[in-house]
């Protein structure tokens, strides 16, 4: 299966880089100039207990970028994902998210920086009991934003995801694909710079999964950095675009436009 | 902070009908916890109350002489009516003192030979009633000292013996609210969380959206608090329907005991909404808090 990665421009309504080439990838000298998003330096994550899942890790990942983590199972991926929504936090190092040292961050302050952090998981984390509306709208409702600007925001984002006509519906009348759009869409709520999804088509088949990967790379195209961690070759290949591999919590491989094998 | 208010109160309603089935649990169990502690309670009070009806028994007897004037009597009354240990004093007279024995006499079926006497044999006494028996030495040595006493009746064995049982058993009721009262904390404090630990999922979502702690925690405490409230008005209305018949078939018990019913109720409704209340909140603060500390 191919798939052409949407273009620039179609959708690019807030794209901040504008000046990509037709294969998804940046000229060096445009990269450099655009701002960092993410930075990991020297970064090692111990747990309590004593499993080393990070070490040595150095990284950057600027506005605008799509990124697909890799490595086998164990490899660090859900933990890395987990230090950039302060989840957990680093032994050692820093983790910088739009400038900000996270380790630094007092407890109050987290919650600030999460709601500029969509997050997509493999397990969808709906509420089963409430309709796709509500699922949307309960990121908007405990984070105590204005009453009037919640439909307006809920509506747009379901818009966006395609989900309009099952807004009234319950989770369990949803596929597995629309039960990702509606995390998607409630991802997407805060309006954040940032997407992190850990493996978030692990639980769907390949022509599901090609869905949201288009509704992702669409995010994408509006300007929203989407750092992916997956176990998905396919998808990685075909897209060709920057591949981090990690290999017992060492990062291996950070390559542009590559595939989810090594290839020389 | 009004917004914030009336959201966390409606999330709180929402989160209690929502999870109608775990809510409900809670409720029950607090409902049966509260009336485990009530009728705890009510059954110490009346101890503690039975008790004290069995202390302000013991009285220090003084005989006075034949010789005795009314000034000594007024003085000597006069005199232990001052004392802090002492709860009333009363000045029997030879008559009066005739009277009584003729009376416990007659209650007791034996046959009345006090009319053949010429005289009256029985002498004065001043009777005085204690707050604290075990305080009785004092009013002894005062009473000795009075003019125109004659005698002070020695009860110093019967004090000891009352003080000793009625400390054991004041003691051992103490100790039984109190473990009583523990297992009510513990029982619903776990219920409580039990009902929160259900709906964690819910809460690492809000996490996840980047809510802030008081956000996640205040509708959990409101929640605590509504199961709380529910389950003290309940139990309340139990109490108030088996008050009635229970007060009956007890009245005649507890009109001989210094307890008043009036205060009795007020106290009980006082602990079990408190401990309703409190528990609820507590119970929530303290399960909802495990899941924001990380
Ligand atoms: N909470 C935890 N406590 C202790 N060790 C953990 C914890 N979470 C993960 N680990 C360990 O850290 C290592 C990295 O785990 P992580 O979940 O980041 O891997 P992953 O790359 O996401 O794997 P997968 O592809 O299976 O999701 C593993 O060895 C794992 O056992
Ligand atoms: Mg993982």
């Amino acid at each position: 299966m191919t798939l052409a990665p949407d273009r620039p421009g179609r959708f690019g309504l807030r794209d901040r880089l504008g000046r990509r080439s037709a294969d998804g990838s940046t000229p060096a000298a445009v990269y450099g100039a655009v701002r960092p998003v993410i930075v990991f330096r020297d970064v090692e994550m111990t747990y309590p207990g004593g499993k080393v899942a990070l070490r040595d890790v150095d990284l950057t990942i600027r506005e605008g970028e799509f990124v697909f983590l890799v490595g086998p199972s164990g490899a660090g991926k859900s933990t890395l994902l987990r230090l950039l929504i302060r989840d957990e936090v680093a032994t050692n190092g820093q983790v910088l998210v739009d400038g900000v040292d996270l380790a630094r961050l007092r407890r109050r302050e987290v919650p600030r920086v999460r709601r500029r952090i969509g997050t997509i998981f493999q397990d969808f984390k709906l509420l089963p009991s409430r309709p796709v509306w509500d699922n949307v709208a309960f990121a908007l409702e405990v984070t105590g934003a204005p009453r009037k600007t919640i439909a307006p925001a809920v509506d747009r984002v379901l818009a966006l995801v395609g989900l309009t006509a099952q807004a009234r519906q319950q989770p369990a009348q949803l596929s597995g694909g629309e039960q990702q759009r509606t995390a998607i869409a409630r991802a997407l709520v805060h309006d954040p710079r940032l997407i992190i999804a850990d493996e978030p088509t692990g639980n769907l088949d390949p022509l599901i999964s090609w869905e949201i990967i288009q509704l992702l790379l669409r995010i994408n195209e509006l300007g929203v950095t989407v750092i992916m961690a997956t176990h998905d070759a396919e998808v990685v290949t075909a897209l060709r675009r920057r591949v981090v591999a990690l290999e017992d919590g060492r990062v291996v491989r950070d390559e542009l436009g590559a595939a989810y094998h090594r290839e020389d | 902070m009004i917004p914030f208010v009336a959201f966390s109160l409606k999330r709180a309603w929402q989160g209690f009908w929502r999870n109608s089935l775990m809510s409900l649990a809670a409720t029950a169990t607090m409902i049966f916890m509260l009336l485990l502690l009530s009728g705890f309670w009510i059954v110490q009070s009346g101890l503690t109350a039975g008790l004290q009806y069995v202390e302000q028994k013991v009285q220090v007897v003084a005989y006075m002489q034949e010789t005795a004037t009314q000034p000594q009597v007024d003085a000597a009354l006069a005199q232990v009516n001052a004392m802090p240990d002492v709860k009333s004093a009363e000045y029997v007279s030879k008559d009066e003192a005739l009277v009584r024995f003729r009376e416990s006499l007659a209650a007791r079926n034996q046959p009345d030979l006090t009319g053949s006497l010429d005289s009256n044999p029985l002498p004065a006494s001043i009777e005085v009633y204690l707050v604290n028996p075990s305080q009785f030495a004092s009013v002894v040595a005062v009473l000795q000292a009075a003019p125109g006493v004659d005698r002070v009746e020695n009860i110093q064995q019967l004090v000891e013996r009352v003080t000793t049982v009625t400390t054991v058993i004041r003691t051992a009721g103490i100790v039984i609210l109190i473990l009583v009262g523990f297992t009510v904390f513990f029982i619903i404090v776990n219920t409580i969380r039990l009902a929160v630990t259900s709906r964690a999922e819910e809460i690492e979502i809000m996490r996840l959206v980047g809510a802030s702690d008081a956000f996640i925690r205040w509708p959990f405490i409101f929640e605590g608090a509504l199961v709380g409230l529910l389950g003290a008005i309940v139990t309340l209305g139990i109490l108030a329907l088996i008050a009635a018949p229970l007060s009956s078939l007890m009245m005649g018990f507890f009109s001989v005991l210094p307890l008043e019913f009036g205060s009795l109720v007020r106290d009980v409704a006082v602990l079990v909404l408190g401990t309703g209340l409190g528990l609820g909140v507590v119970g929530s603060y303290v399960s909802v808090r495990s899941y924001l500390i990380r």
